[in-house]
């Protein structure tokens, strides 16, 4: 059963013709794609410079977001920031930034990247173009100087629980975190959270109307008082109805006194963040859920002072 | 007349089967285990223990609780592939030593997916020109995400060869006696591979309709057996509705017992059906042959999925209801579209159509796509008064070729559908796909030719078809040898390749096996005893990758990072918690190694410091 003899001849012509003109641009681009893709040579020039110029509290962000390679071979101790979404991150704690971007990768978003990043960021060099890479500085006009920061202090802190009959009771520490009655535990340590790895104060609550409250001593001055709930990983999207909201408060421990509250509803994902006034050298934490299943929580306390100079 | 391809397109075909299949085995050592492929193997092994005591004690082998042992293990998918994997790993590698364990497993699968090219030849060069059926065959396979999960002892390819072989055995069967049984043995193997084919009689029903209407036009007699046919069928569903009607179609399954009405119903329907096919032999042999395919696949089909799985023999309603709600009810994966993490349905109603595109290699997407809105365009303006130089309406056999193309990517794109899995799920549309990017290949090649031939006298215009074709599948296999042997990754150059796809947010990977790209490190690198974290690796696929020499036999397998000296992380937007987790386990956030194809993490590797 031949094919029958086409119509439209030229119509057919002209088919093959960008048949043909199809296969001759995607070879070009099978060709081309290595081209942009950075050698071993590339990525020492990169570690050179960074190593000969970065300062201590300097970030590197990648652009595209994805590019993790460059955790290999950028100098160990300086951080590396990258995850979707990250152009629009505050990066507070780094008053200046690298920002290492493969631009010629396909489906690079310049754009949207600059929208997202540059507001308040000013390049403090020309950008330098090592192969593939583009790198270039930029001042963090997003920074903070972060006077205190609840997850770096836990070896000042204490927590108890308190528990509907059972009171006030103390939370044993075990290394660096504390392990709580009821269930309930506290320490410092990496989690997710909207695909953000975020080093935080991990939290489990107790459930029921119980808490764990977790109280600092020494807390420096500052201008502000910047208070961050989540719940990590893929806890935050559940949204059944076996699940309950987390509340969050933040308290003057001398006075009581709530500061700033924080409610996480089951299906938010990301931090929800209050700011509060800074003044108080005591603080205190208080986190509850009627019902813990999955609602370990990342929380974020820092005090942040404005940064003058960045150069 | 004979829908046979002839004695040349017999041989190409032949040719193309075992170019794929030694192609397939000569690629397989660098392919990982998938996580479902080790516990197909697991299977395999279980069923070749059975087939042991089935030889040495027959009736105790045959008994319930013997079936029920040996095939509970994996029961959410039928025997009949697993079988063939057994049985090849018992032959080449426990019986003959000829081959490591995994090659002997995945074999069967190979001969499988190697069909595929042999009948897209066969067929099309038989419904478009040799060219056509040669350009399906070839281009089939150069798709990297085909070529890899032909290499897989899974049944996603097995599946799509035989929803290709049913229906390229019902279309043979109009025309050619025999292939009617051909049709309904092939659709119990297709039962017997996956649960896609249960989709199968619903797209070939409306074919079969309208040739026996059409066959039987003129013929009285052929004409009233066809419709007391249709009455038994008819009358057989109304007798099984009006008893769930009375016990609840919950309480009819429940109820539903060897020696019980329900059974009754489908004896008697199906000896009446069998009567009647009889005598409609007898009387019109064409009417005959359009009905009698789907008439074997109602009996026979189903025959073939209870012989040849066990554990069906002695609970068959109880043990099809559970494996029917297994799959009706199956987890929604987190899977990355888009720049974001879809996790439940509605899922995006163009989901499988953005990401067949930005999977394939634009070269096979182009004609494929021309070929499926060619065939559309016809069909839909075949009313249509014609037109001075307009074509034809589509024929019944591009109707069959087009909707087939369109009936697994249909039904995958049903918002409540599971959307994970890459392209797997919809794998049974493309080799139609595929016979309809042929024939556009044809057509155009032939009319550029003859248009520069016009032009240029001396031009070879028969080479032009060729040269096209040859011009259209090289980007897609250079594609496939890049990306090779983790296709999962593959993405073609609408995307922008694998570093495009990772920016458009689309899934990076999945089904672990691209940890092969690190293993080489971890052999190296790793402390003698080491307990290893592979991600997403299952744990019999950890045992596997020993027992093939693909990871030293001194490692041992961590539960977590909390355990682990090295850790492995398969690189998902939906797992970024698991690599924070190694962070904090092994207090740094530095890798020492990794899979990076095309820049994109894939695998990253941590040690403990």
């Amino acid at each position: 059963m031949p094919s029958p003899e086409p119509p439209f001849p030229r119509l057919r012509a002209a088919l093959g013709a960008g048949f043909l003109a199809t296969a001759l641009l995607a070879l070009g681009f099978q060709l081309w794609l290595p081209r942009v893709l950075p050698t071993r040579a590339d990525d020492q020039a990169v570690a050179d410079v960074l190593a000969r110029e970065s300062r201590p509290g300097d970030v590197v962000l990648l652009h595209p977001w994805w590019t993790e390679r460059a955790r290999l071979f950028v100098p160990p101790g300086l951080p590396v920031t990258g995850y979707l979404g990250d152009e629009g991150d505050a990066l507070l704690e780094h008053p200046r930034i690298w920002v290492l971007a493969q631009p010629r990768l396909p489906r690079t978003a310049e754009s949207e990247f600059a929208r997202a990043f540059l507001p308040g960021r000013t390049p403090l060099d020309a950008s330098r173009a090592l192969g593939p890479y583009s790198l270039q500085l930029y001042r963090n006009g997003r920074a903070r100087s972060v006077r205190f920061s609840a997850a770096e202090a836990m070896e000042t802190a204490s927590a108890v629980v308190d528990l509907p009959g059972q009171g006030r009771l103390g939370c044993p520490r075990e290394g660096s975190a504390f392990r709580c009655p009821g269930g309930a535990r506290v320490e410092t340590s990496w989690h997710e959270v909207l695909y953000q790895p975020a080093r935080c104060l991990f939290v489990a609550p107790p459930g029921g109307t119980g808490t764990v409250e977790i109280t600092f001593e020494g807390v420096p001055p500052a201008d502000v008082l910047r208070f961050e709930a989540a719940i990590v990983w893929e806890h935050a999207w559940k949204h059944t109805d076996n699940l309950t909201p987390l509340s969050a408060q933040l308290l003057d421990a001398d006075t009581g006194t709530p500061l700033a509250s924080l409610v996480v509803r089951p299906g938010t994902e990301g931090f929800v963040a209050a700011e509060a006034k800074a003044g108080s050298r005591r603080l205190r934490l208080r986190v509850q859920s009627d019902r813990a299943d999955e609602r370990e929580t990342c929380l974020r306390l820092r005090a942040l002072q404005t940064l003058e100079g960045a150069r | 007349m004979s829908r046979a391809p002839d004695r040349t397109d017999r041989r190409i075909a032949l040719g193309l089967f075992l170019g794929s299949f030694a192609l397939l085995w000569a690629t397989e050592a660098a392919v990982g285990f998938v996580r479902d492929e080790s516990v197909y193997f697991a299977a395999g092994e279980q069923v070749v223990r059975w087939l042991r005591l089935l030889v040495q004690m027959p009736g105790r082998a045959m008994s319930d609780s013997v079936t029920t042992q040996a095939f509970d293990f994996n029961h959410e998918h039928p025997l009949g592939m697993k079988l063939l994997f057994g049985l090849s790993w018992q032959l080449f590698h426990q019986g003959l030593g000829w081959l490591r364990p995994a090659t002997a497993f995945r074999l069967p699968a190979f001969a499988v997916a190697a069909t595929i090219p042999a009948v897209l030849h066969a067929w099309g060069a038989v419904l478009f020109g040799r060219r056509a059926g040669l350009f399906a065959a070839l281009c089939f396979l150069a798709v990297p995400r085909h070529f890899f999960h032909a290499h897989l002892a899974c049944f996603d390819m097995p599946v799509a060869a035989l929803w290709l072989l049913v229906v390229y055995a019902f279309w043979r069967a109009e025309t050619d006696p025999g292939w009617w049984l051909w049709t309904g043995l092939l659709f119990g193997a297709a039962l017997a591979t996956k649960h896609n084919a249960l989709f199968l009689p619903l797209v070939l029903l409306p074919f079969a309709l309208v040739r026996a209407v059409r066959a039987s036009a003129g013929k009285p007699a052929a004409r009233a057996l066809l419709e007391q046919l249709g009455l038994v069928l008819v009358g057989g569903a109304a007798l099984l509705g009006i008893l769930a009607l009375l016990l609840t179609p919950a309480g009819l399954l429940r109820g539903w017992e060897l020696l019980s009405p329900p059974t009754a119903v489908i004896v008697l329907v199906a000896a009446a059906l069998c009567l009647l096919g009889v005598r409609l032999h007898a009387r019109d042999g064409a009417t005959f042959r359009a009905v009698a395919p789907l008439l074997a696949m109602a009996l026979v089909g189903p025959a073939v999925l209870y012989v040849v799985w066990p554990w069906l023999w002695y609970h068959p309603v109880d043990r099809f209801r559970a494996y029917l709600e297994f799959h009706a009810t199956h987890v929604h994966y987190a899977w990355m579209y888009l720049g974001r993490v879809l996790r439940e349905p509605p899922f995006p109603v163009f989901y499988v159509l953005v990401v067949t595109a930005l999977t394939l290699p634009v070269s096979v997407l182009a004609p494929m796509g021309t070929g499926l809105l060619s065939v559309g365009v016809r069909a839909v303006t075949a009313g249509l008064p014609r037109l001075p130089g307009r074509s034809s309406g589509a024929s019944a056999s591009e109707l069959l070729v087009g909707i087939n193309a369109l009936a697994s990517i249909v039904l995958i794109s049903l918002p409540d559908v599971p959307h994970f899995g890459g392209v797997k799920h919809w794998l049974p549309s493309m080799p139609f796909l595929a016979l309809l990017a042929g024939s556009q290949v044809q057509l155009a090649g032939d009319a550029l030719g003859a248009w520069l031939a016009r032009r240029r006298p001396g031009l070879p215009a028969a080479a032009v078809t060729p040269a096209l074709g040859a011009l259209l599948l090289l980007p897609a296999a250079t594609l496939t040898a890049h990306v090779h042997p983790y296709g999962t990754s593959a993405y073609g150059e609408l995307a922008g390749g694998v570093p495009g796809a990772a920016s458009l947010g689309m899934q990076r990977q999945y089904w672990s096996n691209n940890v092969t790209g690190v293993l080489g490190w971890i052999n190296l690198h790793a402390p003698r005893g080491a307990r290893v974290w592979l991600h997403e690796v299952h744990g019999l696929s950890f045992r596997d990758y020993q027992q093939n020499g693909m990871l030293r036999a001194d490692l041992r397998p961590a539960g977590g990072p909390g355990d682990a000296d090295v850790a492995a992380v398969q690189y998902h937007q939906e797992f970024r918690e698991q690599e924070v987790a190694v962070w904090q386990a092994f207090g740094t956030t530095r890798p020492v190694a990794g899979l990076y194809i095309d820049e994109t993490p894939q695998v990253v590797v941590y040690r403990r410091p």
